[in-house]
């Protein structure tokens, strides 16, 4: 019961009882105003108007003169039926239409009965009358038929309790099976939420399919554990490959140690250099994945300034040219000149300096590639095109994760950060990068916004 | 030269150590913050090696109480935070120089003998010259043995640093430090080929070689007796 109490929907229901029976008094009250109370104090003030003038006919005319006008009023049917009934101070009723009458006067208004017959049917009168005690000892009670108002009294006095009766029945067993029907909606959700909290990420939320609140609520809930369980999931590949690609150097560093133990001086010194090789090279892996960490955590943000780019990508070729000459390359730039943006100018240069020197790494002898950065509306794009051997479509989009390699090119040195990099450096600049087919070779397509 | 070196951990402090004594130096050498910090103060080196993360006092308050009274002494900072804002706030805490750990203690050897010899190497120079090579640093020109070598502008900068530390070991994250000025991770093997070029102008016409490789570790410019 107190759960019920404590329910946001039975609480809801029971306001809104509480208001719709508010409503419905208001409503009875206006109609009693207009329809009960204006009438009857209109009829009030006629017969109060009527016994007056007949007190004064019998005071100031006599007996005769009295019954003479109780006569015919009596037969005058206006709206509202006549009633009388004079008594002589001798206590006889001399004239009356009213049935009956309290045998003593009363002060004040009285509600009579005067039901009567016409042709075999039962009519209903009820006067207000007025009763009157003369001087000497005479009797007057002058009335008027209100039974339509009384009628009306009547139907709207029940009409209300029935009302509220009913808003009331029916509020508290809606508010009563709404809470219920809520209290199942949101139980599916918080049993899902608890399922989730347990370790299940690939649970969601059923949806009604109606399309109502609830579902959309489940959709957006279903949205955001899927993006959850996406992030959790790119965090245990990253921590999976991490620790693998870290043990192979280990083993092979270990490896090294192990077999210097019992190695002769002139193998001694190679199987030395190859383990100092293998630290490094476990630095250098460690050192990447804080780098690209630090930055998807958006802690490089901080260090935005006003860059020439133009200056950076022609530092950046310059810095590669020579690997590019000694390898048989031809490297060329074409950079619009004043090419401005806010952005890290180290990581700018890293991420280019890594797209470059993939270029380098995998084009044959005799190859081509070319840096091109131009305005384009909001937005500086930067290209640069090799005529290699591309990335295949299918390895394309996955590329850019950590120490994925496209397998034909394992025997090329490189430890598959190097775009890792590159795509955390876009994501942190609110820019895109496209792997494209130049048709010969790679386009790599990075659209920086300059704002 | 007489160094001070504060490291807590005592094999990688031995090994500097020992590294430094070989190259011919003389160690001071100090586990703890506090132990650091008053001989700091109180004794003269050539240079100070210090960890960024010690168990007492943060390497960083020591450096900022150093140089809080006036001390000049340069200072290398180590540390397992290689971030970048973390080389920053060394740097601005009144380091000289930051050396992320794990470190080639070549490198360490390099980067504190460059330190120690600096003051003579600030004064304003116009012309520097190692045996037959001269460069006028005002006219940006390279002449051997009076004769004119065309040199690019990114070779010139390296020849510069090389010269202005003749004699001393430059690795090559310094150049990458001093003559590209972005700070970035090296594709060590593309320095060399800078460095290559720059000595095939240099060194190829004339019977003594000027830039010598010191293997595993960079470069160094001088003159041969």
């Amino acid at each position: 019961m107190k759960a019920l109490f404590g329910s946001l929907s039975f609480r809801l229901a029971l306001t809104y009882v509480a208001l719709f029976a508010g409503s419905l008094l208001a409503v009875a009250g206006t109609f009693y105003l207009i329809a009960i109370r204006l009438p009857l104090q209109e009829a009030r003030a006629e017969v109060e108007r009527e016994a007056k003038t007949l007190q004064n006919i019998y005071i100031v005319d006599g007996r005769a003169a009295l019954l003479t006008r109780l006569k015919a009023r009596a037969k005058v049917h206006r709206q509202r039926k006549p009633f009388h009934a004079f008594i002589s101070p001798e206590g006889l009723t001399v004239s009356a239409n009213l049935r009956s009458w309290p045998r003593q006067p009363v002060e004040g208004w009285l509600r009579l009965e005067a039901d009567d017959y016409l042709e075999g049917d039962e009519v209903d009168y009820e006067p207000l009358t007025l009763d009157h005690r003369f001087d000497d000892g005479a009797r007057l009670l002058v009335g008027r038929d209100i039974e339509d108002i009384s009628e009306v009294e009547e139907v709207l006095q029940s009409g209300s309790l029935a009302g509220l009766a009913v808003a009331l029945v029916v509020g508290l067993l809606g508010g009563g099976l709404m809470s219920r029907a809520i209290g199942r909606r949101i139980e599916t959700v918080s049993s899902t939420a608890r399922q989730v909290m347990a370790g299940d990420l690939s649970q969601r939320v059923p949806t009604h399919g109606s399309g109502d609140d609830f579902d959309r609520l489940a959709e957006t809930l279903n949205l955001m554990l899927a993006r959850i369980e996406e992030a959790v999931e790119a965090v245990r590949r990253v921590s999976d490959s991490v620790a693998h690609e870290l043990r192979t150097p280990l083993t092979r560093l270990r490896a090294d140690l192990e077999d210097m133990v019992k190695a002769t001086p002139e193998e001694r010194e190679a199987r030395l250099s190859a383990a100092i090789e293998e630290a490094a090279r476990l630095d250098r892996i460690f050192e990447a994945v804080l780098r690209i960490a630090r930055i998807e955590a958006g802690r490089h943000a901080t260090s935005f300034i006003p860059v020439d780019l133009t200056t950076l990508l022609d530092d950046a070729i310059d810095y590669y040219r020579p690997a590019a000459e000694e390898r048989g390359i031809a490297m060329s730039g074409s950079l619009e000149s004043g090419l401005t943006l806010v952005a890290d100018a180290d990581l700018l240069f890293q991420a280019t300096a890594n797209l470059i020197d993939n270029a380098i790494k995998y084009l044959p002898a005799g190859g081509i590639i070319n840096l091109t950065a131009a305005k384009s509306a909001n937005m500086v794009v930067i290209e640069l095109a090799d005529d290699g051997p591309g990335i295949p479509a299918e390895h394309r989009a996955r590329v850019t994760e950590r120490f994925y390699r496209v397998p034909t090119t394992e025997d090329v040195a490189g430890i598959g950060l190097g775009l890792s990099f590159v795509a955390a450096v876009a994501a942190l600049h609110c820019s895109t990068i496209h792997f494209e087919d130049a048709a010969p070779g790679l386009r790599v397509r990075w659209a920086l916004p300059i704002a | 030269m007489q160094i001070l070196l504060i490291e807590d951990d005592p094999r990688v402090a031995d090994h500097v150590a020992r590294g430094l004594r070989e190259a011919g130096h003389i160690v001071d050498l100090v586990r703890g913050g506090r132990e650091g910090l008053l001989r700091a103060a109180a004794e003269q080196f050539d240079a100070v090696v210090l960890d960024r993360m010690l168990p007492e006092v943060d390497g960083l308050k020591i450096l900022q109480t150093i140089r809080a009274t006036g001390d000049t002494t340069p200072v290398l900072i180590l540390s397992a935070l290689g971030d970048v804002d973390e080389r920053i706030k060394g740097l601005r805490a009144g380091g000289d120089d930051y050396l992320p750990k794990p470190f080639a203690l070549s490198e360490l050897i390099a980067r504190i003998e460059v330190l120690g010899r600096r003051g003579p190497a600030i004064t304003e120079t116009t012309q520097l010259t190692t045996a037959d090579l001269h460069v006028d640093l005002l006219g940006r020109t390279v002449t051997r043995a009076g004769r004119r070598i065309d040199i690019t502008a990114r070779e010139f900068r390296i020849l510069e640093y090389l010269m202005r530390n003749a004699g001393r070991v430059v690795t090559r994250s310094m150049l990458l430090q001093h003559v590209w000025d972005y700070a970035f991770d090296p594709q060590t093997n593309i320095i060399d080929q800078h460095v290559s070029r720059l000595r095939q102008k240099i060194d190829r016409d004339f019977p003594t070689q000027l830039i010598e490789t010191v293997r595993g570790t960079g470069y160094v410019i001088r003159d041969r007796p």
